[in-house]
């Protein structure tokens, strides 16, 4: 039987301050003063507009691929591809918010929003039916398929869409389509609530409709959607497309909210984060928020560690990594439950009239 | 013989406590040198809990564990095997990529130098082999022989080991009767040999045949060890369950309508043969059982998978009611009628991930009222939930509760409730009581016989064939693929079925030994 999950918020502080404590020692053997080092870092990341500002532009696009990775995670499949899915939206929303045809600013942006998500989508469909069709895998093609989306961008950018200005980017979308900026004189802008409604919508759609239904039947149990009468193919390509269009919506916020126009190669890995983001809470999506908002602190508050306590940023990284580590070790902090669970499973046994088959149940029955 | 107070194995006042369960409460187990001392009692009663124990597997919370007059206080796995403990498991440990011979070996491999000597390994299991005739086939690989044979190398395994005792958790689970009664035999040879054997079952005759004595657990707690001269089927199942068991339903005269599932020369291909299913025809009409008996892997399962829309049928026609549903899509079938409890309901009856009402509302979900549009209404949900957790007596009564946690017989029943209410034409019934206790048994053979009663046509798959037997009112026999003979239910016994289930090949062969 799977380890029961305990409290997720407890475990996943725990884990934050366990992290936190070595990064502390190798701050401390390469001789610098962790104390600052973290004072900094807090600061750089919450203290002052500009510096929370940041912390919420970096948020946003970590939190959609995040989300993203976990719908795709929810059909099973593990969707390595968001980066270029993301990629194409971007340069989607900078083709339609500068070549189409002036038409008022609320309905522009949906339409960039809409197109993107579709190209995202579209994308997204290609591993997926690979995957369905042929059993092809797909995290190979999607991790492929990336170089093709930015390669394909980059030749965009640098030919057919660019601006000609010598910088690889396409020209400016119109200005009255960008995103109002909420923390000037930070990047924050009102893609923030864009993600909140599309991520709201998104746990809707999962937990309380007929289609997120059928996306956890079928990733929990293909076998059992199939028998039940649910196309499990068909689920998996439209999981998949949920998770590339999400991809999409990044890339249009970050188009739309920060550059105003698509610059090559701007992401650095934005969705890597965000599929961190999302595997270290086990792809829980409801946890997925959280986490990408620590992500997101990490990365902002790195560049103020660097510049006032003279700790190199990519301590910071090591930090990150030192996290995943302990986070995917499950019974980490196992000990701290035992106790407290042997008194609630109690409790729950008197619930459970006849439970008695619940340790055997797996291995006995067939 | 087994002298009276020669106890190889004491095990007093065991107490263990897993986090959701008390397993075992007071537990009591004495073994006799050379005896076969029957552990029964239902699933989830604490008997493989027990033994997993004197194994070494779990630790008790409390209590002594003594062998060969030892109290054992830190028991290993290791410790156990080194004191002669041996343990055949319900799913067999064996590697299948390699042979029998290595299988058996393995971990325990005699050398010459750096190399295994398997001459020496060779003489060893042949010994074996001789002394109690345990047919086996060192050189085949494991995935190449019959489950029978797995059991019998396992065994061997355990024996190689320097095991004197023996556990065996429901060994006869996966054997047809002719392999039963060989197998038998074997033990008996065991038992004279001086080894003493535990066998767990809780199939009452097979219990009354081979022990000596029998210890009977009910709901973590000891019962009572009987001598088997002592007492009958009857007596165990009562103390089994605690009350009074009625499995052989009186089979009312079925009363019988047209043809509801008409199958036509029906060919299908399996995983590895291409031609699993050959050619088979026969019908089930409304009001009536068919039971379809034959050894595990003898086509069966393909066949329904063939007719439930799983499996692409190759030639042939399947016809529910008049209408053609021959490679119609599982929903599809669902919707002319057909439901269907499968074999495996931890595979496909179930998704033990998610909760009971998820389960109950599987195929209908998208239905109003349970759906408006792509909203799910989830009162509508949980009320119908525990309507059917009332009427079919599912536990615990929580519609929230993840299955995963529930005992196999309250699984079963939220497949059966399922299906049973989605008030279909035809229900196909596989394995319908595969490791269920004794009490889920009798209740769901009665909501088989309510719904022949009203009308449908029941097609019935069992691999025991005590329950064939009991239910049909015509029984269909498989062996590889074909169908050996159609029984009418006044006919069958379990000698000319079970002869029937082996083909008649076999048949011959075994009228050419006698």
């Amino acid at each position: 039987m799977a380890e029961k999950k305990n409290n997720p918020y407890i475990t996943l502080l725990l884990t934050l301050l366990l992290s936190m404590v070595v990064g502390a020692i190798f701050m401390l053997v390469l001789g610098f003063k962790p104390f600052d080092a973290y004072v900094q870092l807090f600061k750089g990341a919450f203290v002052g507009k500009v510096n929370l500002g940041t912390t919420l532009q970096k948020f946003v696009p970590i939190l959609l691929t995040g989300v993203g990775f976990a719908v795709a995670s929810k059909v099973g499949c593990f969707n390595a591809g968001i980066e270029g899915e993301l990629y194409l939206g971007a340069i989607t929303a900078a083709w339609a918010g500068h070549y189409l045809p002036k038409m008022p600013a609320f309905l522009h942006i949906l339409v960039c929003l809409v197109l993107a998500m579709i190209v995202g989508a579209l994308w997204a469909a290609i591993p997926a039916i690979l995957k369905v069709k042929w059993d092809v895998n797909e995290i190979c093609v999607c991790i492929l398929s990336t170089y093709v989306a930015k390669f394909f961008t980059s030749w965009l950018c640098n030919g057919p869409l660019s601006a000609k200005t010598g910088m690889p980017q396409t020209p400016a979308v119109h200005e009255n389509i960008m995103l109002t900026q909420i923390m000037k004189p930070s990047q924050a802008n009102t893609g923030l609530f864009i993600a909140f409604i599309v991520v709201a919508a998104v746990i809707w759609l999962l937990y309380r409709s007929t289609v997120g239904y059928k996306f956890l039947t079928v990733g929990l149990n293909s076998a059992h959607a199939d028998y039940m009468g649910i196309n499990s193919k068909k689920v998996v390509i439209q999981g998949m497309m949920l998770s590339g269009a999400l991809g999409g919506i990044a890339g249009t916020i970050e188009v739309l909210g920060v550059y105003g126009y698509f610059l090559d190669n701007f992401s650095l890995n934005i969705a890597n984060d965000g599929m961190l983001s999302s595997m270290i809470v086990w792809n829980d999506i409801r946890l997925v928020p959280l986490m990408a908002f620590f992500v997101a602190s990490l990365k902002a508050g790195a560049l103020s560690m660097e510049r006032f306590a003279g700790v190199p940023r990519s301590i910071v990284d090591t930090i990150t990594a030192i996290f995943i580590i302990f986070a995917t070790m499950e019974t980490l902090f196992h000990f701290l439950y035992k106790k407290k669970k042997t008194k609630e499973e109690k409790a729950a046994m008197t619930i459970n009239a006849a439970p008695a088959g619940s340790e055997k149940g797996g291995k006995k029955d067939e | 013989m087994a002298a009276k107070d020669d106890y190889i194995v004491e095990m007093s006042d065991i107490d263990k406590s897993f986090p959701a369960v008390h397993a075992v409460d007071g537990g009591q187990f004495t073994l006799r040198r050379g005896e076969i001392h029957s552990l029964i009692g239902e699933n989830g009663a604490g008997k493989s809990t027990m033994m997993k124990m004197l194994y070494g597997l779990y630790r008790p919370d409390g209590g002594t564990i003594k062998i060969n007059g030892k109290v054992m206080e830190h028991l290993t796995p290791g410790i156990s095997i080194g004191e002669g403990i041996g343990m055949v498991h319900q799913e067999f440990m064996l590697v299948n990529d390699l042979t029998v011979l290595e299988n058996v070996i393995l971990g325990f491999e005699p050398k010459k130098g750096v190399i295994i000597n398997f001459e020496e390994s060779r003489a060893r299991i042949n010994k074996y082999v001789e002394t109690y005739h345990m047919d086996i086939q060192p050189d085949k690989r494991i995935d190449q022989i019959s489950v029978g044979e797995a059991q019998r190398v396992e065994i061997i395994k355990t024996l190689y080991r320097g095991a004197n005792v023996l556990i065996l958790d429901e060994p006869t689970a996966v054997l047809t009767p002719q392999e039963c009664t060989k197998f038998f035999e074997i033990l008996q040879e065991l038992r004279n040999d001086g080894k003493s054997i535990v066998f767990i079952s809780h199939k009452l005759n097979e219990v009354m045949e081979i022990s000596d004595r029998i210890t009977v657990m009910r709901t973590g707690k000891y019962i009572a060890t009987v001598n088997k001269e002592d007492t009958n089927t009857t007596e165990l199942a009562k103390m089994m369950v605690g009350r009074e068991v009625f499995l052989s339903i009186e089979k009312e005269k079925a009363n019988i309508g047209a043809p509801i599932l008409e199958l036509k020369d029906i060919w299908t291909s399996g995983e590895k043969e291409l031609s699993k299913i050959r050619g088979v025809s026969f019908d089930v009409r409304a009001g009536e059982i068919v039971g379809i008996a034959g050894v595990d892997g003898n086509g069966q399962s393909e066949l329904i998978e063939a007719v439930a829309g799983l499996r692409k049928v190759e030639k042939g026609q399947v016809i529910l009611d008049g209408q053609d549903i021959t490679n119609d899509t599982p929903f599809e079938a669902r919707k002319a009628g057909l439901t269907h409890i499968p074999e495996d309901r931890n595979l496909r009856g179930l998704n033990r991930a998610l909760s009971i009402e998820e389960n109950l509302v599987a195929w209908r979900f998208e239905e109003k009222p349970f759906a408006t549009g792509i909203n799910r209404n989830k009162k509508e949900i949980r009320k119908f939930a525990e309507d059917l957790i009332e009427k079919f007596d599912i536990r615990p009564t929580e519609p929230t509760v993840i299955t995963q946690s529930l005992s196999g017989g309250n699984a079963q029943k939220i497949v059966v409730a399922r299906e049973v209410d989605a008030d279909g034409k035809l229900l196909i019934a596989s394995q319908p009581s595969r490791g269920v206790d004794i009490g889920a048994i009798e209740s769901i053979r009665k909501i088989l016989n309510a719904v022949k009663k009203e009308g449908k046509g029941i097609l019935l798959v069992s691999a025991d064939l005590e329950e064939v037997l009991a239910l049909s009112d015509r029984i269909v026999v498989m062996y590889e693929g074909r169908i050996m003979g159609i029984v009418d239910s006044e006919d069958a016994t379990s000698d000319n079925v079970g002869l029937l289930m082996l083909g008649e090949r076999l048949d011959e062969k075994e009228k050419e030994v006698s």
